[in-house]
């Protein structure tokens, strides 16, 4: 199952305006639909656990539903633009692509529900409450600033609509594993969702070595104290040297290159800290936030002119972002608890929460670096492959 | 000379015996316990180093690193020792609280020693970087400077509400006749996790407090008791035993960290991550090494806090009463074997400390 991405990010204001009205029917039908979905999945799963695979008729019934689904949520998340066909048929501007019935294994089909509690723990991260409910989470939290910039810019920002592309394509994959159409575990690395890929000048230096000490992943937490301790002191320090930095900004039109350095191995000591405590890395971090000493390792411009206006207003100007970033750290965390026993069990991280983790701590490291006037951009909160050192 | 007393009189046969059988196996349990330790941080001395791979930090950082993975084994290492011992207090009914919350205790408990062994390290490693061999000349004051300073802290750090006012009422009679100055006392609520009686003195001038458990203040022991343990705790004050402890310490940290020095010097010394596996064993065997010659102190200091208990309440009976409670109530072997006594016990004995009574009775009558 893939997910096709040909949104050309036009939004029209009208509709953007009036979104959730022009949903209602849409919403009506799919709990319509979905009830009906979830009779047929029981269905689905007594024939599957019998003859190892899903029946083509009812496969592509269900897999009309999901596709009904990510266009509906597509729509309603401003992920895309126009209004859904009730149908669940192709061609929709965020749509899915589904492989033929194949054979699954008995004794995953037995317990898919089990197995799906580690990814149904993933989704709360996208859609808060759960799949079930209706908002909350990454989504709602991106398509609650989005419809803002929709109606004045009558366009999505790019980030956005590829980290809704994001999420819809996560909660399709978990419908699918749920209601038995694929054995395929919904995977949660983001580099799988198409995406514009923006270049930003804040990005993630990674090695992506996913080997763990079994020993130091389960004291983590305890180990990393003196680190948080330090990073307080740090925090102490940085905090009125920020606002120096502010009123110096808008004084010469720039952050002081001293103090611009002192900021960079402040937020990268601290991505150091949080790639430790979340499993992302494994080595003990350093205690100076020095570039290139880890292997997540988040890379700063040189001090760069910014708009005196942009740099006045830029806690304001940052507050979506950093509601977002808010949003996006729990998919740190949950990946970083669910880690904890995968790296225990099996010495190494599962490549795809580390991919996500990456991405969130990416996306943090670009936040925290518009804030503290590192750069002028905007962080951009799209799911990109990330430009790997190794 | 101290006149020979049964220390049993007064008890019941099955008393006496319990807490002896309850002090024997923890007795055990903490050799066992030990020498496990010894043996996992000797594995950890020898193949140790192989953990500098799992760190990104610098020399100082690894070494924090290293110290923390060494206690962890430890603590691994005693966590069978030390469930079997909460099994053994939990049936004697002397430790309430259940297996989940000791479990978190231990576990912040951990967190405290990483950070304090971070913070040694911290030291250790700086002033070995500046003066190599001889680090620990200068490290010995430091932190013995920094012992002053905690027992200073500590009992503004302590969760506790003011003790009865009959109790802080006697504290003050009894600062009089002990010819110092008052002292605050306050009680420290344990009795969700333990009925084990237990009252200690800390601070250093303005931050000097007395402790009761409320667990001595449950009815168990009566008013004539608690007097005699408030005047002990107070003694310690009179008689600065405190500070004596800080000098004590230095006394011994010396020798103790010149000895680590010395061994870790042959893998280059502390100024290397790669000789922290092996400063981590020194010191956990010198401690043990040294634990008679602390404890010997600890007994002396007691047994002058006790004599000065007998010189403020003048009350011999009270004294006996008391001390025959800690064997009735906390299991107290009242005649432990010698050599636990010279390994562990930081106490007089009960047996001791009853003679001391007498011995005090014979020297002033019975006062009361």
């Amino acid at each position: 199952m893939r997910l096709i991405v040909e949104d050309d990010l036009h939004r029209s204001r009208l509709t953007v305006l009036l979104r959730l009205i022009l949903a209602i029917p849409h919403f009506l039908w799919w709990n319509v639909w979905s009830i009906l979905a979830f009779f047929l999945a029981i269905v689905i799963w007594v024939v599957t656990l019998i003859r190892g695979a899903p029946p083509v008729g009812l496969y592509t019934l269900q897999a009309s539903y999901i596709r009904y689904t990510t266009h509906f949520f597509a729509y309603l998340f401003l992920a895309a633009n126009p209004w859904p066909m009730f149908t669940g048929r192709p061609g929709y501007p965020i749509d899915l692509e589904f492989d033929p019935p194949q054979r699954q294994r008995r004794l995953t089909v037995a317990f898919r529900l089990i197995l799906a509690v580690p990814a149904l723990l993933l989704a709360v991260c996208f859609t808060g409450g759960g799949v079930f409910t209706y908002g909350g989470g990454i989504i709602l939290t991106v398509a609650f600033f989005a419809w803002f910039a929709c109606l004045v810019r009558g366009r999505m920002p790019s980030g956005f609509r590829d980290l809704q592309a994001y999420s819809v394509r996560y909660a399709a994959q978990l419908f699918a594993y749920l209601l038995v159409l694929t054995e395929r575990y919904p995977d949660v690395d983001p580099a799988s969702t198409p995406a514009v890929g923006v270049e930003h000048p804040v990005w993630l230096a990674l090695e992506a070595d996913l080997r763990r000490s079994r020993l130091t992943v389960f004291f983590r937490l305890l180990f990393s104290l003196p680190h948080l301790v330090w990073l307080v002191l740090w925090t102490v320090v940085a905090l009125p040297l920020s606002f120096v930095t502010w009123i110096t900004a808008l004084a010469i039109g720039r952050p002081p290159r001293v103090l611009h350095r002192f900021l960079a191995a402040w937020i990268r000591y601290s991505t150091h800290l949080y790639a430790y405590i979340t499993l992302a890395a494994n080595p003990f971090p350093g205690f100076t936030g020095a570039g290139g000493s880890y292997p997540v390792d988040p890379v700063f411009p040189a001090p760069e002119r910014q708009h005196r206006l942009l740099t006045g207003f830029r806690i304001f100007l940052a507050f979506p972002a950093l509601a977002v970033n808010g949003a996006v750290g729990l998919l740190i965390i949950v990946s970083a608890f669910l880690g904890w026993f995968a790296a225990l069990a099996l010495g190494r991280m599962p490549a795809s929460l580390w991919a996500a983790q990456a991405y969130a701590l990416r996306y943090s490291a670009q936040v925290s670096a518009y804030v503290f006037l590192l750069t002028g951009r905007y962080p951009y909160s799209g799911a990109i492959r990330i430009p790997s050192r190794s | 000379m101290l006149p020979k007393v049964d220390p049993a009189r007064g008890l019941e046969p099955k008393v006496v015996d319990k807490a002896e059988d309850f002090e024997t196996f923890l007795r055990w349990s903490f050799v066992a316990s030990q020498l496990v330790a010894l043996i996992v941080l000797a594995l950890y001395a020898w193949r140790g180093t192989r953990f500098t791979r799992e760190s990104a930090a610098g020399r100082i950082g690894t070494g924090m690193l290293l110290g923390m993975i060494g206690l962890a084994l430890v603590w691994i290492s005693q966590l069978p020792f030390q469930l079997l011992e909460l099994w053994w207090q939990r049936r004697h009914e002397l430790w309430n609280a259940g297996y989940l919350d000791w479990f978190l205790e231990s576990w912040i408990g951990l967190g405290a020693e990483f950070l304090f062994v971070c913070f040694w390290l911290l030291i250790t490693m700086a002033l070995a970087a500046v003066l190599r061999k001889t680090w620990w000349l200068v490290a010995a004051p430091v932190f013995v400077g920094l012992a002053l300073l905690f027992a200073f802290v500590y009992p503004y750090l302590v969760e506790s509400r003011a003790a009865p006012p009959e109790v802080r009422g006697d504290a003050v009679v009894f600062a009089r006749r002990q010819h110092t100055d008052p002292v605050k006392v306050a009680v420290e609520d344990w009795s969700d996790f333990t009925s084990v009686p237990n009252a200690y003195a800390t601070g250093l001038g303005p931050s000097r407090r007395i402790f009761l458990w409320d667990t001595l203040l449950d009815g168990r022991f009566d008013d004539r008791e608690i007097r005699v343990v408030l005047a002990h705790e107070l003694g310690h004050h009179s008689r600065h035993h405190i500070w004596k402890s800080v000098a004590w310490y230095a006394l011994i940290l010396l020798p103790l960290l010149g000895g680590v020095a010395w061994l870790t010097s042959r893998r280059g010394g502390l100024y290397t991550p790669r000789a922290v596996p092996l400063a981590l064993l020194a010191l956990v065997a010198g401690g043990l090494l040294l634990q008679p010659l602390d404890n010997a102190v600890s007994r002396r200091f007691e047994a002058e806090a006790d004599w000065m208990a007998l010189e403020t309440t003048r009350d011999p009976a009270a004294a006996r009463a008391l001390f025959r409670d800690f064997t009735r109530e906390a299991l107290e072997d009242p005649t432990p074997p010698g050599w636990a006594y010279q390994a562990l016990a930081t106490h007089p004995s009960i047996e001791e400390r009853i003679a001391m009574a007498t011995a005090w009775e014979r020297r002033n009558g019975a006062a009361r």
